[in-house]
């Protein structure tokens, strides 16, 4: 019954963006092209939210700069678990073209468990999506862990 | 005592409670599956609402240190009961005829604002600067919606009332439509249900008032800090007040049934009603939020007082003139 449940759980996730320092590049890429309009992944359910505590998938881009660190950690903690971390883009895992830069400290897997990585600078809306379906595999897998381990 | 187990069993069960819940997060499944469709999207199956409320009631509850727990407890409830009671005193032609001796237009007028006001506790209680945005938003929407409602209210019991004053009654106002037909047909009613079609996507928040829980302005405004159980509540609210603004809508305006009462008329009825409160779901709330943005808060203030509430006073003078 719990299996089924959050099996069903499962197909609901909603997606929460972090912008660390990030060109706009992947942003505009994550907004306009690959999550809502042109391959619509409202039809799995997903549904962009303004607040973290609604969040489930996180996608961040751009290389954590100094000034926004702490800023990202905070609302990185106030996503309920379980959650599950997307990097769109290059610059969140190696800093990019912004790596030498006075402002780009150590990486945000430092800081921050990702769970998928999704490189390119910006990435293909295809691989966006294909980002966030293997994020929701690895959300369910959570959610199934959590919900079992309550009961 | 047979009044109570009434009572008791129309909240919980039919035509509040249960048959409501399931009712509002169908109405929410097509609502968002025909948006889809008239953007050109796939669009989520029909049942995702009721997945995201299973998602929610899973997830972690977490409550800010400075809120105030009790309240930020209480919001939530307080709205889905409000909510779920007033389900059960509007009546359905030919199915349902609402719990007598509970209440009329007048008890309504106080029900409805309840889920404005748990949104407020909640925007109030959360402690977030985004919260307190949204409870003002919420409140300046709130006395700018009800201005129309409660006018386009008194123009369906003065006409029905006609030379022997007011009639506040539910069951009075349905009885009055089997006799004379629908009120939607009637030209002196026409104003008033343009404004109470007006006054849905008002009250939901939705199109042109989607503005206290604006998502790129206030960040979801009162529900910013919720997550977990306590959101899905909201959510429930929001979908049990769907289904009474537009069931409230159908009873002034058109409640009549298809056929007689009694055997398996009832069922026809009931399905007939689903249908009524669909095609007005897809007129005041799909079409109108899939085709147009959100305005500023002044505007929408200034928009329910320019054009709403004139609408709803034209009816009411000419129902006067007309007794």
């Amino acid at each position: 019954m719990l299996q089924f449940l959050s099996k069903l759980a499962a197909r609901s996730p909603w997606i929460y963006r972090i912008n660390a320092g990030s060109c706009n590049g992947c942003d505009v890429e994550m907004a306009t092209t690959a999550l809502i309009p042109r391959y619509d992944v409202e039809r799995l359910g997903c549904k962009y939210c303004g607040s973290p505590r609604h969040a489930d998938v996180v996608l961040i881009s751009g290389p954590l700069t100094l000034r926004v660190r702490d800023k990202v950690l905070r609302v990185y903690n106030e996503i309920p678990h379980p959650k599950v971390t997307v990097a769109v883009g290059v610059c969140p895992v190696s800093g990019g073209c912004f790596r030498d830069g006075y402002t780009v400290g150590a990486d945000i897997d430092h800081y921050i468990p990702l769970d998928v990585i999704v490189p390119g600078c910006p990435p293909r809306p295809q691989a966006i999506m294909e980002g966030v379906l293997k994020a929701v595999e690895i959300w369910r897998a959570r959610l199934e862990e959590s919900v079992c381990s309550h009961s | 005592m047979t009044n109570v187990l009434e009572a008791v069993f129309a909240i919980l069960i039919f035509p509040g409670g249960l048959f409501v819940l399931a009712l509002g997060l169908l109405l929410k499944g097509v609502d968002r599956k025909v948006v889809a469709r008239l953007q050109r999207r796939v669009g989520p199956p029909l049942y995702q609402p009721a997945l995201d409320i299973i998602k929610l009631m899973t997830k972690e509850t977490l409550i800010p240190d400075t809120a105030n727990e009790v309240a930020f407890r209480l919001a939530p409830v307080l709205g889905l009961t409000g909510m779920l009671v007033t389900a059960a005193l509007l009546p359905i032609g030919g199915v349902w005829n609402g719990v007598t001796g509970l209440g009329d237009l007048l008890v309504l007028l106080y029900l409805l604002p309840i889920p404005a006001m748990g949104l407020m506790l909640a925007g109030g209680s959360s402690s977030s600067p985004y919260g307190a945005l949204g409870f003002s938003r919420e409140m300046c929407m709130m006395f700018a919606y009800e201005m129309p409602l409660i006018a386009s209210f008194l123009a369906v019991a003065v006409r029905v009332g006609g030379a022997s004053g007011p009639f506040l009654s539910l069951p009075a106002i349905m009885d009055y439509q089997f006799q004379h037909g629908p009120l939607l047909l009637d030209p002196v009613m026409l104003p008033a249900a343009l404004a109470l079609v007006l006054f849905i996507p008002g009250t939901m928040g939705h199109g042109l008032f989607d503005i206290p829980e604006a998502e790129p302005e206030v960040i979801e405004g009162p529900l910013l800090e919720y997550s977990g159980p306590l959101l899905a509540v909201f959510h429930l609210m929001s979908a049990v007040k769907l289904v009474v603004v537009l069931e409230l809508a159908v009873a002034l305006l058109c409640p009549n049934p298809l056929v007689a009462a009694g055997g398996g008329g009832v069922l026809v009825n009931l399905l007939w009603h689903i249908c009524k409160c669909l095609v007005l779901l897809m007129v005041s709330v799909t079409c109108f939020r899939a085709a147009t943005g959100r305005l500023r808060l002044d505007q929408g203030f200034s928009f329910f007082v320019k054009y709403t509430s004139p609408l709803a006073l034209v009816s009411l003078w000419l129902a006067f003139l007309l007794r």
